[in-house]
């Protein structure tokens, strides 16, 4: 069998993904999370001392938090198999990856395991995030120096 | 079938919120006369909503756009800020399309009074210098 025979066998016995049906419910979830962080951001506005602006930090760790607990408890999986990258690319997502490598590698133990591999999916997430931040800051601050920009 | 009748309150729960007041609505305890204000925040079609409160030397707007305005919300609060400067030039002007001023203005307009209104003022600028 070469390879163009066995391109044609693998497309017709691979089953088909409904891709319309996928997108909607990846559309569908994701944008249910973000009415939750909508309505977890006006609560923070409404109740306590923050802004639009400034609301946005504590409504992100609530999210985490609370996608941190649903992975625990096994819900967020459910979610997941649902709604696709609907409920992994929201900042939920975030915390379901930390907290599910937690999950899986505790039998090796608390340092070795959690430990050592609770950012093995984040990790590169956190440190790209800092790294990023790092480098727009520099460029933003040589601009400045330099009399193009204000801050 | 159960979950049926929890999804149709949220839906209509969510739909309705749309109809929030949109009204515009000033205060004034100062010297000055609050018509002006008035009168420019009416003629600038992209605001649908605005609380305003003028209170001895200090003016508080907070203004909701309309919703394709939304990108572009930052300078149409600052281009309302330099026209109210302008007509009040002894006033310290704060004007901020941020929908917490909105709502906290609205509340000082409700509460009326007087005695904390300055203090307040003072509390939500300091809210809006905020960093973080």
């Amino acid at each position: 069998m070469d390879k163009e025979q066995y391109s044609t066998i693998e497309q017709e016995i691979s089953p088909k993904p409904s891709i319309i049906k996928n997108v909607f419910k990846a559309f569908l979830t994701g944008g249910i999370i973000c009415l939750i962080g909508q309505f977890i951001a006006l609560f923070y506005i409404t109740f306590f001392d923050f802004t639009e602006r400034t609301a946005s930090n504590p409504t992100v760790a609530t999210m985490v938090f609370i996608s941190m607990l649903l992975t625990g408890f096994g819900l967020y999986k459910k979610i997941g198999q649902f709604g696709g990258a609907g409920a992994a690319v929201p900042i939920t997502g975030f915390g379901n990856a930390v907290v599910s490598s937690a999950i899986e590698h505790r039998t090796e133990g608390y340092v070795l395991g959690v430990g050592g591999n609770i950012f093995k999916l984040a990790g590169s997430v956190i440190l790209w995030g800092v790294f990023s931040a790092f480098a727009v800051a520099l460029i933003k601050t040589i601009l400045v120096k330099l009399g193009v920009v204000s801050w | 079938m159960v979950i049926r009748k929890p999804i149709l309150i949220l839906l209509l729960a969510v739909l309705l919120a749309g109809c929030s007041r949109d009204d515009f609505r000033f205060q004034n305890d100062s010297d000055e006369a609050a018509a002006q204000t008035e009168s420019i925040i009416r003629k600038d079609k992209r605001i649908k909503s605005a609380a305003v409160v003028l209170y001895e030397e200090k003016l508080l707007a907070g203004i909701r756009v309309e919703t394709f305005s939304r990108y572009k919300k930052k300078k149409i609060a600052s281009e309302l800020k330099k026209k109210l400067e302008e007509q009040y030039p002894d006033m310290e002007v704060t004007v901020s399309a941020d929908s917490k001023i909105l709502y906290e203005t609205n509340k000082l307009i409700d509460e009326g009074n007087k005695d904390k209104l300055g203090k307040e003022i003072d509390r939500l600028t300091s809210l809006l210098k905020e960093e973080t």
